[in-house]
């Protein structure tokens, strides 16, 4: 898109322009070769069925990666003894426990919180664990999914200047304004032995001096939101009553006929004399047009493909077992799915943050809370917490049923 | 028997209200982006993840080798709190999910008294209304059925007003109701009353100011072996078809009874996999009751606490009330035990 974006550029500062009055609409057929209207480049939006075509393909149906590092090691039978498979295991442990952490000098140096040159923090790797329901103090039902966060380190930061999004963002475009200015933080979840991996994968932790992570994420992040590799990241990085944006792989349904994949009605059943039309898409063509248009739904795979949920708010943090709960039931994928978290990028949601009001940052240090101890279970302000007495909605005010009279209509009524 | 989650609908012929959950019965093996089960409880203990700063801090304390002695679990608890049963579909279950439920469970049941009841006792539930005259709803009916675990866990109340059935089902932990009565404690023969529906209105018209029915202490819950008449013309769901025993049918024709008996797939009661798949895992079973044992120890103390609290207020403490208070703790402790 930026090869066509550039040519696109050069035709038009090279080619005289036309004078285009603001109202009138030029016909496309009154146009030679060289003209290219100055709505065309503007309009970088494109529809939703054109984003679909462009982005459908990801790689999805491979097994498993190995573009960048290989990282599948070992899994064949080395016969050792049992005394010797207990003692490489205590050998794992102290090697990682006796390794000098990168911490030992302390964090880096915070950046502060700015609004006016945006900051992004980073996000988090959890695992979801299911759902539950809670109630607010209204006495209404909502659904909470839990997400842990177990075993997180940042494992790597890359400064701006060292990233190529060319090569970076082919499936998933990020936002234009912030080429050049992001970094790139990898966050690494669920710590493993490293006899299960290559020698190149383990090599990428050994910056950070924590064991080998089972799964590998990024996120693009300012500057000044920049963390040490090795830091752990917990629950707390984010505070009740906040709204983050979680993406995870959805639940894979296979090969799905066109009433499951897009809900479309189909037909009647056999009581009404239907012919071969029960569950079918029907007419693929539109009339005029001789082809079958791309992007025409029909049956296919569904699911297992990345998906993303805006705004969710954060109601409950446990931080002895690392659990958030998020609102609502659809967090995408299966349990014991991953799940990317971060702030929400939503205008409203990005607004509550002030220089003064903002959630731990870079991170939540437990160091800096070392005076008072951190509550077990954080909730935000108006779910309502089982050890509270019961809801008895007394102050709740009812409208009465029916409206009270007017002067205006009394004095009808006595007309 | 084995116990039945009744989650869904049995008597639904074609199980229309499953269908979506059927075709999810398990993660596809070709679902990315997840981890196994064993995996996951493997992490939260491993001691690699315990290193660098409580990474993975106290995620779950290990499990102590020794033999429980399971039979202090009585072999009953799983109908006595029927809401504390574990989801009975395996991948959708997580240790840490469930330690978590069953704590806010505990928590309510503090604020409340939620009573042992059954399906087919007759409740009195009093919910907080905003709309109602005294900001107070009450209503009185038989239990038809329960349904789901854990803090979803709901009840169904039945009872004919003015003429005209009306079922209510309520959530047992919505933190709304402020009262849940048992005005008479008993069983039926099935565990599920839908079929009240298409009986005589008398089988479930219950005044609502009914006294509740005392029964004597130490005695076990009264088996009702009432078999209702099914008197409607229309029935709901097939009832000839369920194996139901406290219901009296009419005559039927020879083909609806022959349908009948080819549908309740005889052969079920020698599917031994299928009484080991829904019956719950001992570990389990020992890890909840564990878990409400420890309730019960905190809310007795808590009875007695707040109850010497409210006579330390008093000018003259008696001491009769303070023994018959204690007495009866014990008591409540012994029946609940049984």
């Amino acid at each position: 898109m930026n090869r066509a974006l550039q040519t696109v550029c050069t035709r038009l500062f090279t080619r005289p322009l036309l004078n285009l009055s603001s109202s009138s609409i030029l016909p496309s057929t009154a146009v030679g070769i060289n003209f290219i209207p100055c709505a065309w480049i503007r309009r970088e939006k494109l529809t939703d069925q054109q984003m679909r075509l462009r982005y459908k393909k990801l790689h999805w149906h491979k097994f498993y990666d190995d573009k960048w590092v290989q990282r599948r090691g070992g899994g064949w039978d080395e016969k050792i003894t049992p005394e010797n498979v207990s003692f490489m295991q205590e050998m794992v442990y102290e090697t990682y426990a006796n390794k000098d952490s990168p911490l030992k000098d302390g964090p880096w140096q915070r950046g502060k919180f700015t609004i006016d040159p945006e900051t992004i923090r980073t996000g988090v790797l959890g695992l979801k664990l299911g759902t539950l329901p809670q109630w607010d103090k209204r006495g209404r039902k909502f659904y909470v999914t839990l997400v842990q966060i177990i075993d997180n380190h940042v494992i790597n930061y890359t400064p701006p200047e060292m990233i190529n999004f060319r090569t970076l963002f082919t499936t998933r475009p990020l936002r234009r304004d912030l080429h050049g200015k992001v970094g790139m933080l990898v966050v690494g979840a669920l710590s493993c032995d490293p006899r299960k991996f290559t020698r190149g994968y383990n090599g990428l932790f050994e910056q950070a001096g924590v064991p080998p992570k089972r799964k590998l994420t990024r996120f693009f992040i300012t500057p000044n939101s920049a963390i040490k590799p090795g830091t752990p990241l917990y629950a707390t990085h984010f505070r009740c009553g906040d709204y983050v944006d979680v993406q995870a792989r959805s639940i894979d349904y296979g090969f799905q006929g066109v009433m499951r994949r897009y809900g479309f009605r189909g037909g009647p059943s056999d009581k009404y004399g239907s012919t071969k039309f029960h569950r079918k898409r029907g007419t693929i063509g539109s009339g005029r047009k001789h082809k079958v248009l791309p992007g025409t739904r029909m049956p296919g795979f569904m699911g297992n493909k990345l998906v993303m949920m805006k705004g969710l708010k954060i109601w409950r943090i446990n931080t002895k077992y690392n659990v958030l709960y998020l609102m609502g039931p659809s967090v995408p994928g299966p349990n014991h799915g991953y799940i990317r978290i971060q702030d929400s990028t939503l205008y409203e949601r990005k607004k509550m943050f002030t220089e003064t009001n903002h959630p731990p940052f870079p991170t939540y240090y437990p160091d800096d809370n070392k005076s008072k101890s951190l509550d077990e279970e954080l909730f935000a302000d108006d779910i309502y917490r089982f050890d509270q007495p019961t809801l008895t909605l007394d102050d709740i005010q009812v409208a009465p049923l029916t409206a009270p009279r007017t002067a205006a209509k009394t004095a009808q009524k006595k007309k | 028997m084995a116990l039945s989650f009744s989650t869904t609908n049995k008597f639904l012929l074609n199980n229309q209200q499953i269908l979506r959950s059927v075709l999810i019965l398990s993660v596809r093996y070709k679902q990315r982006g997840h981890i196994a089960d064993h995996l996951v409880e493997h992490h939260r203990q491993s001691a690699l993840g315990k290193l660098k700063n409580g990474a993975a801090v106290d995620a779950f304390p290990p499990k102590d080798d020794t033999t429980k002695d399971l039979r202090t679990t009585p072999h009953d608890f799983k109908y006595v709190y029927p809401d504390f049963l574990p989801n009975p579909i395996p991948y959708l279950r997580d240790r840490i999910l469930e330690k978590l439920e069953r704590k806010d469970m505990f928590r309510r049941r503090q604020q409340i008294d939620i009573p042992e009841f059954y399906v087919g006792s007759i409740l009195a539930v009093t919910s907080a209304d905003p709309y109602a005259p005294n900001r107070r709803h009450r209503f009185v009916g038989i239990c038809i059925q329960r349904e789901r675990h854990g803090l979803k866990h709901q009840f169904t109340l039945r009872n004919i007003v003015d003429g005209l059935g009306v079922e209510i089902s309520y959530e047992l932990y919505n933190p709304t109701i402020t009262k849940i009565e048992v005005l008479k404690l008993e069983r039926r023969l099935d565990e599920n009353l839908a079929y009240l529906r298409d009986a005589p209105p008398e089988y479930c018209t219950f005044p609502f100011d009914m006294e509740p029915v005392k029964l004597p202490p130490g005695a076990g819950v009264p088996l009702n072996t009432i078999q209702v008449p099914i008197t409607s013309t229309h029935w709901q769901y097939k009832w000839e078809r369920h194996d139901l025993k406290g219901i009296l049918l009419p005559s039927l024709p020879r083909s609806v009874r022959k349908a009948a008996e080819r549908f309740g797939e005889p052969w079920r009661q020698w599917d031994i996999m299928r009484q080991y798949r829904t019956e719950i895992h001992d570990d389990d079973k020992a890890e909840i009751y564990e878990d409400i044992e420890k309730h019960k120890e905190d809310l007795a103390q808590y009875r007695i606490d707040s109850k010497e609290n409210v006579k330390i207020t008093r000018a003259r403490p008696k001491a009769a009330g303070r023994k018959a208070i204690l007495d009866n703790s014990n008591r409540s402790n012994m029946s609940t035990s049984k």
